[in-house]
């Protein structure tokens, strides 16, 4: 695919590159990163889509020279994290967790399974925690309830579009399983900490529990899971601070 | 195995395990091993558990240190202790248990129990006991032929390996086969899994995640789980124990029994002084301010235990929360007030870690720790320190905890393991936390749980019974001579009479009311008894019955004067007893719901018969009509029946030429219900057959010439001997089809009998019967024997069997025609459209009658629908057979 020449950049990570096109949005990867990620991540996309989820609709999976490159639509509007950082003092926190409850009440039996895809993860930390925790770990992952509901895997405010209308929108389904909504919870929630936002943190876990009238026990259940999993992304800056979430028993 | 396994451990003999692969061809060795360790002998097994117990004792200290060294957590002190007693105890507790073969045996009632060993015990261990838990694991295996393959901690697989090995070797030196004992090295979620889905029992102690992994295998499993032992001291109990025993059990191998207490709850401010300072003298530390916050931040991490601080000390998990206690600090304390799971020190610690709670009253103190169950031990462990005089405190404790075991003033890491502080509490290091934990059981985990029990069950039969009146009195003009004893001999002051208005109105009483008069006795009489008696007319009957207050019943007429007598008499004696309740129908009389009231207590019940037919007055057996409801309620019990039955011909001279047919056809059938039904003994069978004779001889007399009182006299008997027989042999579906017909069509009970009879004794007899009546002592079927051993004894003949059955149902339907019964149901004027309207129902109900449990045939519903209809359109009879 072609980018025009007037296109913008709206954001840029270690691993891509977002542009602006006018009517599109295309994400743009670095040149090592497999085909099979990213033909994972527009699967997701349509699945989603296609699951009845108000997402951007997917136009085009290709390349932009070398690499590999996804074409949706536009959704105008602005991320929930543009208006947070415009206007903090605006609640928006029951609209965020109802949100994601939303979209945990959508079912899709073809994406790919959130417990096969921890073990996979907790599998390859191999290097960083011991054989013991290790195995702990794949012990209380196995023993998490089995769910079906679709989880994002990344929902956080910059991933989700708020049009004029108030509606929103929610992509990146890079992440995206079908699992127990508890975890999904549980990454959202990490994922704040890790951003520095300890009391929205907070207030999100006890919003979405009281909304889904779960026990904030049941969410930290999957807490160590989720580090885990955050791990084997990666995080190098964090690690102290997630192997502490690691190391945590639930009986000896 | 792999050489290098072998030289680790280089016994040959053990099992080690490093690949899914290697794991499934160890079971199958093991497999092997187990078959031949299931024909060894109590004895053989008896000396391989001594063997393997003595093992371990002696290798209790170096296990302990190489648990301590291993897992860094814990005392070795203390595991020796664990040890120790898992060696020790586990030995005393099950040395002289039978596990092999026949454990039980009783030959009177038939019943053996023989043990049999389970297969292969897949057994979960865990960090904090690892070596004790093994050891008790192999022994309780090893005691019930079992094998067991364990999946280790990762954390402490080397120590664990070394308890089983040791218990391994020392089992095959005393002759146990080689592999009976082997355990994972390399240990892997999947090797755990394929050891939980083909061993044949799991025996996981674990926490939520391992114990829903073995519960959702398939195989069955007890499994443990996490508990979180709240402690009350009431403001009665004695502190100074109470805290002490705490502060022992609490630090005993640095706090990670799971039965050990996690919170105190104290009753009142001045025990909570007293506990506190206490606690201080025997160095506690309770934490202060910040120090409390920095304590709660190392202990939880995201409502969850930090593995760092589990089995450690005090001072150690201080120290990493930046508090600063001195080193010999055994417990530290935080005084918290929330017992919501949102507060860290409610969880779970697994370490000198306790928290502190005040409560106002007791009740307060069981609400706090219902809470802490509730959030984090549902199932396993609650402790009460409390004076045990206490009895109601100390009940509503123990209604209010969902746990398992509740301890009272016991330290409760020694407490809950059993026959430390209580010598009937089970020893085991795996605790069943019950369906609360997620548990198949609920106890102390042993040797009764790995083995399968079968039981063998010989056929008995049931003990029978022959139940009559105290006193059967008979013979033409017995009743004033009868009547003397209950002056002279009983001394009786106040007598009532229940008859029917025609029997006092014709002055039959008058005879008994002057015999009571000559002795003083004082009467007054009810007669107001209609046939098929009513509720309310007894309701009636009572309340004359109770102003008069008599010590004396004496019912005189037919069924229906001595049925509402026994209702009126069981009302007066108690009348909180209910109709609905009472006439429940039952399987088996001795095994009913509900329980007759004892009779007899205010009255004396005498029963005169002026008919010859129902012989009511030696049954059990009453039925009452409520006129409201229509509903018709049979009782049944020897509480209703007679004291004295007087059986006197003179008062049956005057019975119309029909009460004589229909009553006397009834006695054949309750003659020979009686004696074909299932529950006929030797008892009943003289006094059937004679009635059934008598009948034979007597019947047609009576009934061409009343006034024969030689036929009177023998069918007055008749009718009271096969009362007798089916007083306790009970009847047949004859008379449950009786009934409803009756119920439904109003045709006289006799009669209603004779219609059906010939047709239901073809039924009965046939040689296939869809189904047959259950009674241990009915062995096959065999009514049509029974009915031609009756015929005979009728006196009728033939060749064969066959011809005498034949004989004999010709004969009846002679004598039923002599005495002026009709053929079918639709002579009795029953309108057929309504007959077949209520057909379905009245056959339902036949079905139901209490009657047609001692049926030698047991009914289809269909199968009476059809005698129905062939009795009402007098279709040929047919045995129903195929």
């Amino acid at each position: 695919m072609k980018l025009p020449k007037d296109k913008s950049v709206i954001v840029e990570r270690h691993n891509k590159v977002v542009y602006d096109c006018g009517d599109t949005v295309v994400k743009v990867f670095n040149g090592n990163k497999p085909a099979a990620d990213i033909m994972n991540e527009a699967l997701n996309l349509a699945r989603a889509d296609q699951a009845g989820i108000d997402v951007p609709e997917l136009l085009e999976v290709g390349k932009v020279g070398n690499t590999w490159a996804i074409a949706t639509k536009k959704v105008e509007g602005k991320t929930l994290r543009q208006l947070i950082n415009e206007d903090p003092e605006v609640e928006r926190m029951a609209d965020f967790v109802e949100l994601e409850l939303q979209i945990h009440a959508h079912k899709n039996p073809l994406m790919n399974r959130q417990k096969d895809k921890y073990a996979r993860m907790i599998n390859s930390l191999g290097d960083i925690i011991s054989e013991a925790t290790q195995y702990e770990l794949l012990v209380r992952l196995d023993g998490m309830p089995n769910h079906n509901k679709i989880c994002h895997g990344d929902f956080v405010p910059s991933n989700i579009i708020v049009r004029e209308d108030g509606t929103m929108s929610v992509c990146d389904w890079a992440h995206a399983t079908q699992g127990n909504g508890g975890a999904d919870c549980a990454t959202t929630y990490l994922h704040l900490m890790l951003g520095g936002e300890k009391e929205i943190a907070e207030k999100y876990l006890r919003t979405y529990c009281e909304r889904q009238g779960c026990e904030m026990s049941y969410i930290q259940n999957w807490m160590s899971i989720v580090a885990a999993a955050e791990l084997a992304r990666g995080r190098v800056v964090e690690q102290d601070y997630l192997l502490s979430m690691i190391d945590v028993v639930d009986y000896y | 195995m792999s050489e290098e396994t072998k030289t680790v451990f280089d016994d040959g003999a053990a099992l080690v395990v490093r690949s899914n692969e290697e794991l499934l061809e160890k079971l199958a060795l093991m497999r092997e091993a187990q078959k031949e360790f299931a024909t060894f002998t109590q004895e053989q097994v008896d000396k391989i558990f001594f063997e393997a117990a003595m093992a371990a004792n002696k290798a209790r200290i170096p296990l302990a240190k190489m648990a301590v060294e291993e897992t860094g957590m814990g005392c070795v002190e203390d595991k020796v202790t664990k040890n120790h007693y898992a060696s020790e105890y586990i030995y005393n507790a099950y040395k002289d248990t039978l596990t092999c073969g026949v454990i039980e045996e009783d030959p009177v009632f038939g019943i053996k129990k023989i043990a049999e060993p389970i297969g292969i015990i897949g057994a979960v261990i865990p960090t904090t006991n690892p070596t004790s838990t093994a050891i008790f694991k192999c022994l309780i295996a090893l005691k019930t032929r079992n094998a067991i393959m364990i999946s280790p901690h990762p954390r402490a697989k080397g120590c664990t390996a070394e308890a089983a090995r040791i218990v391994n070797d020392a089992a095959v030196a005393a002759g146990a086969p080689e592999h009976l004992v082997g355990w994972i090295e390399a240990l892997s979620l999947e090797n755990t899994q394929v050891l939980m889905a083909e061993s044949d029992i799991i025996l996981a102690t674990g926490g939520p995640g391992m114990v829903k992994a073995a519960y959702s295998s398939g195989t069955p499993a007890l499994g443990v789980g996490a508990g979180n032992t709240p402690v009350i001291i009431d403001s009665t109990a004695d502190v100074r124990m109470a805290v002490n025993s705490i502060i022992h059990s609490k630090t005993f191998d640095n706090g990670m029994i799971c039965a050990s207490e996690q919170s105190v709850t104290v009753v009142g401010d001045e025990a909570y002084a007293a506990a506190k300072a206490e606690f201080k003298l025997r160095g506690c530390y309770f934490l202060e301010g910040e120090e409390l916050d920095r304590v709660r931040k190392t202990i939880i991490i995201n409502g969850k235990l930090n593995a760092r601080i589990v089995g450690q000390r005090a001072a150690a998990i201080a120290e990493m929360a930046g508090v600063k206690v001195p080193q010999s600090t055994k417990i530290l304390i935080g005084e918290v007030e929330s017992v919501d799971i949102t507060e860290e020190f409610a969880h779970e610690k697994l370490s000198p870690v306790l928290a502190m709670y005040h409560a106002d009253t007791f009740d307060e103190a069981i609400a706090k720790s219902e809470r802490l169950v509730a959030d984090g031990g549902y199932g396993h462990t609650s402790s009460l320190y409390i004076d045990t005089r206490e009895t109601e405190k100390m009940a509503k404790h123990a209604a209010a905890m969902k746990t398992c075991r509740i301890l009272v003033n016991t330290p409760s890491s020694h407490g809950g393991i059993g026959d430390l502080y209580n010598f009937k509490l089970a020893p085991s290091l795996t605790l069943g936390c019950g369906s609360w934990g997620g548990n198949s059981v609920s106890e102390n985990v042993g040797v009764k749980h790995l083995i399968n029990v079968k039981t063998v069950a010989e056929r008995r039969e049931n003990m029978l019974w022959y139940r009559v009146p105290e006193k059967v009195y008979f013979k033409r003009g017995c009743m004033p001579v009868a009547l003397d004893e209950l002056g002279t001999i009983m001394g009786k002051k106040r007598a009532f009479i229940v008859t029917d208005s025609f029997l006092y109105k014709s002055g039959f009483t008058k005879q008994i009311e002057s015999k009571l008069d000559e002795m003083g006795i004082a009467h007054a009489c009810f007669y107001d008894v209609a046939p098929d008696p009513t509720l309310q007319c007894a309701q009636e009957g009572v309340k004359q019955l109770s102003s008069f207050e008599p010590d004396t019943i004496i019912a005189v007429g037919g069924g229906s004067a001595m049925d509402a007598a026994k209702i009126m008499w069981l009302m007066y004696e108690h009348p909180e007893a209910r109709f609905e309740d009472m006439a429940m129908n039952f399987m088996d009389i001795r095994k009913r719901i509900y329980p007759y009231p004892q009779m007899g207590n205010k009255c004396y019940f005498v029963a005169i018969p002026t008919s010859s037919g129902t012989g009511s007055e030696c049954t059990p057996f009453a039925i009452i009509t409520d006129a409201e409801t229509g509903i018709k309620w049979p009782l049944a019990d020897y509480q209703l029946l007679p004291n004295m039955a007087i059986v006197d011909t003179n008062n049956m001279m005057s019975q119309p030429k029909g009460l004589t047919s229909a009553s006397g056809v009834d006695v054949l059938t309750h003659a020979m219900e009686a004696y074909v039904s299932i529950m006929a003994s030797d008892y009943t069978d003289p006094l059937a057959l004679r009635a059934g004779a008598l009948v034979f001889k007597y019947l047609a007399r009576a009934y061409d010439n009343p006034d024969d009182l030689e036929a009177r006299d023998h069918m007055a008997n008749a009718s009271c001997l096969a009362g007798m027989a089916f007083a306790n042999a009970f009847l047949g579906v004859n008379h449950s089809m009786a009934h409803k017909l009756g119920a439904y069509h109003h045709i006289p009970h006799g009669w209603a009998n004779a219609i059906i009879l010939t047709r239901v004794m073809r039924y009965n007899a046939a040689e296939r019967p869809t189904k047959m009546g259950s009674f241990s002592q009915y062995e096959y079927p065999h009514a049509k024997e029974r009915y031609v051993e009756f015929g005979r004894a009728c006196g009728f003949d033939g060749a064969t069997d066959d011809e005498v059955f034949e004989n004999f149902i010709a004969g009846i339907e002679d004598l039923k025609e002599h005495v002026g019964v009709k053929k079918t149901i639709a002579e009795y004027g029953v309108d057929e459209q309504y007959f077949l309207d209520t057909l379905d129902e009245m056959s339902e109900n036949a079905f139901n009658d209490q009657c047609t449990g001692a049926n030698p045939r047991y009914p289809l519903i269909s199968e009476i629908k059809e005698i129905y209809l062939d009795a009402y359109y007098d279709r040929p009879a047919s045995s129903y057979e195929d």
